[in-house]
């Protein structure tokens, strides 16, 4: 019995000690992006699902601000930024890589007009 | 007159319209269909309005305003053939406006979630394998596109070659008529190693109906129809490179590129090109079961298609250049030591394939059912083999022409298609001492007759008359029907002639590896088909089951007789020779980005043999398993960042040739039957996507099951039981692959 009561009691104080190490794992952040439409949507969408550390993604085309939900061991708001930017979008401060943007369809330059299909 | 009657009759509808506005508010749904494709609304008359499941239906007037009653249903389905249908989900709105898409822009647009699906508005049953379900097999090209397909099967020809063929409802490929973007393309001489000859990155979609398939296509189509949709060069990706090697030495790379060419204006008509590039190579002797025999041939394939389109308000364009060259040598390694003489047992190939294509079609824009198309196809196909002593060389020329027009009779519940078709074949065949010669010159003319009464029953009645050089005139009446039992329920019938001129030595290669005699006990008549099927299609949320019958029936067969050891007879079918097939497949999908499959089918072939002894017995097919369980399982992470596939198939026993080196065949009615055992194959997949990379890893064969004698006397190939062309199962075992894929500038 006192064993078990021995091993529960290191058990716990191991568990106490990796939750008091940890961080919170995921964190949120919503960033400004130069999106056009679905397409860009579906794009960025897309391309941050299949970088790292990225949980989820929403873009919102009425205001053009993506909400991330992603692991903040794995990455960071400026490395999100930077992939966005390598897309070929504006994520808020960082402007969009030009070699990316130019490569997107017209209907998703900068230069178009905002559009909803 | 009937002016005035239409003025009295729009007064009229308007006064009604009117009337029930004010008199039936919220008891009427009224609305206005609109077509927007030139940024310019124009009212889509004729439109079919109805409560989804209900019967009140009512079609829209000269303006595009319809009126109709409430019903129980909350579903609105506005359709028009020539546009996509749209549903809606109605409460309280009363007044509508409806903007159809026509159905060419979104097709380019749509894409399928699933990785197998049916089309639903296809009277032909047709499951379409999409570019996601390729990506399962990542393995390399169309004969090992169907792998993760229930209804088509690969099977092993022989031990030698490394050609592939597939069987459907029971049956070899090349009762399947196959059709590359619609031109009859896997035919004639190609037929040995045609489905080698078409990179899975190549394609973009594959469509396989099953049954007799529409006139418009030819007379060929027997047990069904295979059309393979290349990618696009203004749909693919600007850059696609794909890269694989795998355990046995193989090495592949294929190249796309696609460019659209900047338009001045808007306006202005738009170009496109696409280059699509194959080369792979495999140069490893691999000789597993140590029987001094090539287990796969050495190979080098180099393969190409330029292709252009052009695209403008009033018509589009396709066309474009095919060059292929693939050169393989198989059969003994090393001079067997044991014998005196310097002699070695060798088979190779050398195949050259020169092919050019044009597709044309008028377009009228104000009327989206209405089209006008042209299809001109040219080939020319050389193929030189050596099968030890003996060589074969076969030549074929082949000139193509197909002129479609589509139409309605008034309305478009009434649809028809008509056209004229032209059929040049030139085959120069060579095999020892035989030679096989013939020129075929075929006009034909078709009409096809499309009845739909709203989204209940769509039946489609063809025939073709053709005027063929050598066999006269050919009537071909096809038959399908669709019907829409409820919203989840579909059923399918068709019944259809098919008729096919046979090209022996391409159809039997395999048998060519070994030491029979070839003869031709008569002059080979045209294979005619008689196909029934009846189909039914379940549907529940996302999950699906289908169930299917299919019964063919020979009316002439080309009969390869092998059950001789030292002959290989061809004559024309006498008595029974039929194939039944039973499937039945349930998709699942009970979770997100989870998909199961779990598919069974029952063929039941048979032929009658005999005529080489003056005999008539009627025995199962060879080669064709009698029953055949497929289970397919695929997860994969959002936006398929991470993706799991594994494949297990069943096959069951087949018949086999007796290939005891001791037995002597005197008798049909007498001789032991004797079957290949039953074995199981599993494939597995995992892939990882990344922004522009993606790469995966899999095995196949992973049980490592591999026939113990694929050839029997190996160590005597030029002696009189030598045969390398009875093999059932695989011969090499376990691969190992690798791959990746790098895409750049997607169009979404």
């Amino acid at each position: 019995m006192k064993k078990v009561i021995s091993i529960l009691t290191i058990l716990l104080t191991i568990s106490i000690l990796t939750f008091a190490v940890e961080p919170p794992k995921t964190a949120e952040i919503k960033i400004k992006t130069s999106a056009k439409c679905g397409m860009c949507k579906k794009r960025i969408e897309r391309d941050l699902g299949v970088s790292k550390g990225i949980v989820n993604s929403n873009l919102n085309l009425d205001d053009k601000v993506v909400t991330i939900t992603y692991n903040t061991k794995k990455t960071s708001p400026e490395k999100i930024k930077e992939v966005i930017s390598k897309i070929g979008y504006d994520a808020d401060e960082v402007v969009a890589d030009q070699k990316s943007h130019d490569a997107l369809p017209s209907c998703c330059q900068k230069t178009s007009a905002s559009h909803k299909d | 007159m009937t002016n005035q009657l239409q003025q009295a009759f729009n007064w009229l509808l308007t006064v009604l319209l009117f009337l029930t506005i004010r008199i039936g508010f919220g008891q009427n749904v009224n609305g206005v269909v609109l077509d927007k494709t030139n940024s310019k609304e124009e009212p889509i008359i004729g439109a079919t309005v109805n409560w989804l499941g209900t019967k009140v239906a009512t079609t829209t007037d000269l303006e595009g305003k319809f009126t109709i009653a409430r019903a129980k249903s909350k579903k609105l389905v506005i359709s028009f053939v020539g546009y996509k249908s749209d549903t809606l989900d109605i409460s309280n709105e009363t007044d509508l406006r409806v903007y159809l898409q026509s159905e060419n822009q979104l097709q380019e647009v749509v894409v399928r979630s699933s990785s197998t699906s049916m089309d639903r508005l296809s009277p032909i049953h047709t499951e379409i394998i999409t570019s996601k379900a390729l990506a399962k097999a990542a393995c390399c090209n169309l004969s090992e596109s169907f792998e993760t397909n229930a209804s088509v099967s690969v099977s092993y020809a022989d031990a030698v070659t490394g050609a592939k063929q597939i069987q459907l409802l029971g049956l070899a490929g090349t009762y399947v008529q196959t059709n590359v973007e619609n031109i009859p393309s896997i035919r004639g001489l190609a037929t040995t190693f045609g489905l080698n000859y078409i990179p899975g990155t190549w394609i973009q979609s594959i469509d396989i109906g099953k049954g007799a398939g529409s006139v418009v296509n030819g007379y060929e189509s027997m047990t069904g129809q295979i059309n393979v949709e290349l990618q696009k060069p203004d749909l693919a990706e600007k850059v696609y490179l794909n890269t694989y090697v795998n355990s046995l030495g193989r090495g592949e790379i294929n190249l796309n590129l696609a460019h659209i060419f900047k338009q001045k204006q808007e306006s202005k008509p738009k170009w496109s090109v696409a280059l699509l590039s194959h080369g792979s190579t495999m140069q490893t002797t691999i000789d597993k079961n140590n029987d001094n025999f090539y287990d796969l041939p050495k190979y080098t394939q180099a393969n190409f298609i330029n292709r252009w389109k052009y695209e403008s308000d009033k018509m589009v364009a396709q066309f474009g250049v095919k060059y292929l060259y693939d050169t393989r040598l198989g059969g003994q390694i090393n001079k067997n030591p044991l014998s005196l003489d310097n002699l070695i047992y060798r088979f190779s190939n050398t195949t050259n394939r020169a092919e050019f294509f044009s597709k044309t079609a008028k377009l009228y824009q104000s009327k989206p059912y209405r089209g006008l198309g042209l299809i001109l196809n040219g080939v020319t196909h050389d193929s030189q083999s050596q099968f030890g002593f003996r060589p074969y060389n076969g030549k074929q020329n082949t000139l193509y022409g197909n002129l479609i027009y589509q139409d309605i009779f008034g309305n478009t519940n009434h649809s028809y298609k008509a056209g004229l078709s032209f059929l040049y074949d030139k085959y120069d065949e060579k095999f020892a001492d035989l030679t096989y010669q013939r020129e075929e010159i075929v006009k034909g003319g078709f009409f096809e007759y499309t009845y739909k009464h709203l989204e209940k029953l769509t039946a489609v009645a063809g025939t073709r008359l053709d005027f063929h050089n050598l066999y006269g005139t050919i009537f071909t009446p096809r038959l399908h029907v669709l019907y829409n039992a409820t919203e989840n329920t579909a059923l399918r019938l068709s019944a259809g002639k098919g008729f096919r001129t046979a090209n022996p030595f391409a159809e039997y290669f395999g048998n060519l590896v070994s030491s029979r005699t070839v003869r031709f006990l008569e002059t080979i008549n045209p294979e005619i088909s008689w196909n029934y099927g009846v189909s039914l299609t379940k549907t529940f949320g996302k999950s699906n089951l289908i169930i299917d019958l299919y019964h063919t029936r020979f009316q002439n067969q080309l009969i390869g007789d092998t059950e001789h050891p030292n002959f290989l007879y061809f004559y024309n079918s006498q008595g029974n020779n039929y194939a039944n097939s039973a499937q039945i497949e349930l998709n699942l999908v009970p979770a997100p980005r989870l998909e199961l499959k779990v598919a069974y089918r029952y063929s039941d072939v048979w032929q009658t043999l005999g005529k080489s002894l003056n005999q008539e017995i009627t025995v199962r097919k060879m080669f064709v398993p009698r029953d055949r369980v497929l289970l397919n399982v695929g997860y994969a992470l959002p936006y398929d960042k991470w993706k799991f596939d594994v494949t297990l198939q069943y096959n069951g026993q087949r018949r086999i040739p007796n290939l005891s080196t001791t037995y002597v065949h005197t008798s049909y009615e007498s001789m032991p039957i004797q079957y290949a055992p039953a074995f199981v194959n599993l494939n597995a997949q995992v892939s990882r996507a990344f922004r522009r990379w993606d790469i995966y890893l899999g095995g196949e064969n992973l049980t490592n099951f591999r026939q113990k004698d694929p050839i029997v006397t190996p160590d005597n190939p030029f002696g009189s039981r030598f045969d390398a062309g009875s093999a059932w199962g695989p011969v090499v075992g376990r691969v190992i692959y690798f791959g990746t894929r790098y895409k750049l500038g997607g169009r979404i």
